[in-house]
């Protein structure tokens, strides 16, 4: 069972969210927060500091990369040592069929989830219902998308989109919870009705930040703190990891799972940062009694072999998305997959196919923002670069579109047709406003189009050399 | 043929064939440039700086003050959860309890309003805790109390993350291995879920009150 895909409804989905104004406003606030804090916390020792520590993550996610399969192994027998058992799917169907045995054989009826992206590629959560077993999110952000049946907008603040008025409805209208204005009110009401599940749930599913493969270890990080809850109370855990979350060394976890929130959320580490080791031992009174490793692959080896393999470094910090002009306006819904904005933009075609995501490769403005926040410094300007070149080259460019380029390079290419151009376009602004007639007007639905400097640079150009003369 | 084979066949044909960005495919890694070195007392004062931006609240007692101190917030409970005497920093704590009529809870109990733990290091340059798992080291009394008291001592300060896995390192990784999980804690629990406004407290303690002891 998979996730529905509507990337290439991205102009229409874009349109919706330009329409409303809770998101705009919702989105707008989230996002300039990530992006202000991440600059405070990545610099704030120095600003070489910082860059030191980002490309230091850069390295260790590549060196892992470029061992990937020997890394996989070494995991393997780590994670093994550590007590884990260890399961390999290949897609999202055999990693969901992986999670149902497991909870057939502990014979599991309610499972606690902590937030995971990969679950969300897997339909993990539809998978597990269609099987009667009952699943709670307990992510205060997923557990709202979860109540709403909605899907999250944002790699690390799921239901960014939403405003608190819209949050305290739904928890009203779901839930019968008091009216209530206040923000520490509404979290305490969500603790309470989410205590009950941690202390009752037969398996905890979690993802997984890091697989440290010399240990054996599964780095997690989180706020809330259900993340531990997931990992600890329950007797079975499961954590879906997928294959790229792979680093070789404590060392390199150490970098890594700093620059992290460091470029998320701009805490230099988040409130728990856990290092899972398997199950508990014998001389201890808790945390689970059977503990598993799914690796799941899902496209990521075919993704493995090309020119975007770059893309498999992302650790999932939704820097890039908080940093995206586009993403900034449109939030992460209209992007039709699990990953909204740049990386997502880059990661839904390697997923999907390209054919069933052309819009998204265009939903950039190449200003190089997500390059220059990355983490690990993934090129993505490149990489869209290369999905609209890949998509000229199956003829998937639209006709009107190439006749405008044309038309464009015919323009560009005579001071005299330049000119004509430009005289055309200020009487055609004179006459039409602020509206851009017919195709043309899309550019002016949602912008204001600026106005043409009165006098042409060529003419002042012109007027400078004659008063020399 | 396994998945696992498949998966790595597939892997182990495109080795090489990555495209992962033009950088250095060397060995030589790029280290990190290390925060000033700093003597005891400046570690201890980051420590306590960092701890209380983040909402901590940070005391420097004697073990009598300390026992005092964690009266104070039990304010009248007389149940709580706890690690075993022999994993803190305060001898025969668990008698005194018993001399003042305080009862320890059994792991896991999710109604008691105050956790006791001790540490295994703590890390200066993030105001850090690190809390392994072991025996008469309960998970559930960092996460399942509203107010979670952490007893450590100066002594178990070291700089910063990097520090802490050199050492991890040298005494071959024993929060990866023996401990079942580790946990750094960095100030109380929160969330800014809702409409972007950060509230404290969301599933695990809203307090954290770290208490050096001297030694």
């Amino acid at each position: 069972m998979t996730v529905e895909i509507q990337s290439n409804d991205f102009i229409a989905l874009a349109d919706i969210a330009l329409r409303n104004p809770d998101l705009q406003h919702a989105v707008a606030a989230g996002t300039r927060g990530g992006y202000q804090k991440r600059a405070e916390t990545m610099f704030a020792h120095s600003r070489e500091h910082g860059e030191h520590m980002r490309q230091q993550a850069a390295e260790a996610k590549r060196r892992a990369l470029r061992n990937l399969p020997d890394l996989l192994e070494t995991a393997e027998r780590n994670l093994s040592a550590n007590g884990w058992q260890v399961e390999w799917a290949e897609d999202a169907a055999e990693a969901n069929r992986l999670v149902l045995d497991i909870a057939r054989r502990h014979k599991v009826q309610t499972v606690a989830k902590s937030k995971s992206m990969l679950t969300e590629e897997l339909g993990l959560n539809h998978a597990l219902e269609a099987a009667d077993l009952r699943v709670v999110e307990t992510d205060l952000g997923e557990y709202i998308i979860q109540l709403n049946d909605e899907t999250p907008s944002h790699i690390v603040a799921p239901v960014m989109h939403k405003t608190k008025a819209e949050i305290r409805d739904i928890f009203i209208r779901e839930l019968g919870m008091e009216p209530t204005d206040d923000a520490e009110a509404m979290v305490a009401f969500a603790r309470k009705m989410l205590r009950h599940d941690f202390l009752n749930a037969d398996m905890g599913i979690s993802g997984g930040n890091f697989l440290i493969a010399e240990t054996g270890s599964v780095g997690l990080v989180m706020n809330e703190g259900n993340g531990r809850m997931c990992t600890s109370m329950p007797r079975v855990h499961i954590a879906l990891v997928g294959i790229e979350k792979i680093v070789e060394t404590v060392e390199d976890y150490a970098t890594l799972t700093q620059v992290l929130p460091s470029s998320s959320t701009g805490q230099k580490l988040t409130v728990y940062t856990n290092i899972l080791n398997g199950p508990r031992r014998a001389d201890e009174d808790d945390g689970p009694q059977h503990s598993y490793v799914i690796l799941v692959d899902n496209g990521r080896s075919q993704i493995y072999g090309t020119d975007y393999a770059e893309a498999l470094t992302c650790i999932r910090c939704g820097a890039c998305q908080n940093a995206c002009p586009v993403y900034r306006s449109t939030g992460g819904h209209a992007y039709g997959w699990v990953y909204g904005g740049p990386i997502g933009a880059v990661l839904t075609p390697l997923f999907v196919g390209l054919e069933n995501a052309q819009p998204l490769p265009h939903a950039s403005s190449l200003c190089g923002s997500c390059k220059q926040v990355c983490p690990v410094d993934i090129d993505l300007p490149r990489m869209l670069l290369d999905l609209r070149w890949e998509l000229v080259r199956d003829g998937h460019s639209k006709t009107g579109w190439d006749a405008a380029m044309k038309a464009w390079a015919i323009g560009m290419t005579s001071p005299r047709r330049f000119a004509l151009g430009g005289a055309t376009a200020r009487a055609g602004q004179h006459i039409m406003g602020e509206y851009l007639p017919g195709i043309l007007g899309n550019w002016t639905k949602h912008r204001d189009f600026p106005d043409f400097a009165p006098k042409p640079f060529r003419r002042l150009w012109k007027e400078r050399n004659n008063d020399r003369a | 043929m396994t998945a696992r084979d498949r998966i790595l066949n597939r892997l182990r044909a495109n080795v090489g064939a990555a495209n992962l960005g033009a950088r250095p495919t060397s060995a030589d890694r790029r280290h990190m440039i290390p925060l000033l070195e700093m003597d005891a007392e400046e570690r201890l004062a980051l420590f306590t700086r960092e701890a209380e931006q983040l909402g901590g609240f940070v005391y420097q007692l004697d073990a009598n003050e300390a026992v005092e101190q964690i009266m104070d917030l039990l304010e009248g409970d007389r149940r709580v959860l706890s690690w075993d005497d022999d994993q803190l920093p305060i001898a025969g704590l668990r008698k005194i309890f018993d001399s003042l009529g305080v009862a320890i809870a059994a792991p896991g109990d999710g109604d008691v309003r105050v956790g006791i733990t001790g540490v295994t290091a703590a890390l200066a340059a993030t105001g850090s805790l690190v809390l392994e798992s072991g025996a008469g080291r309960p998970r559930g009394a960092s996460l399942l109390p509203d107010r979670h008291i952490a007893l450590m001592t100066a002594a178990q300060l070291h700089k910063d993350l990097e520090d802490w896995g050199a050492a991890q390192k040298a005494r071959g990784c024993p929060a990866f291995r023996e401990a079942s999980n580790t946990v750094i804690v960095t100030g109380p629990s929160k969330t800014a879920d809702i409409g972007h406004q950060l509230v404290k407290g969301a599933h695990g303690p809203r307090e954290l009150h770290i208490l050096i002891l001297p030694g």
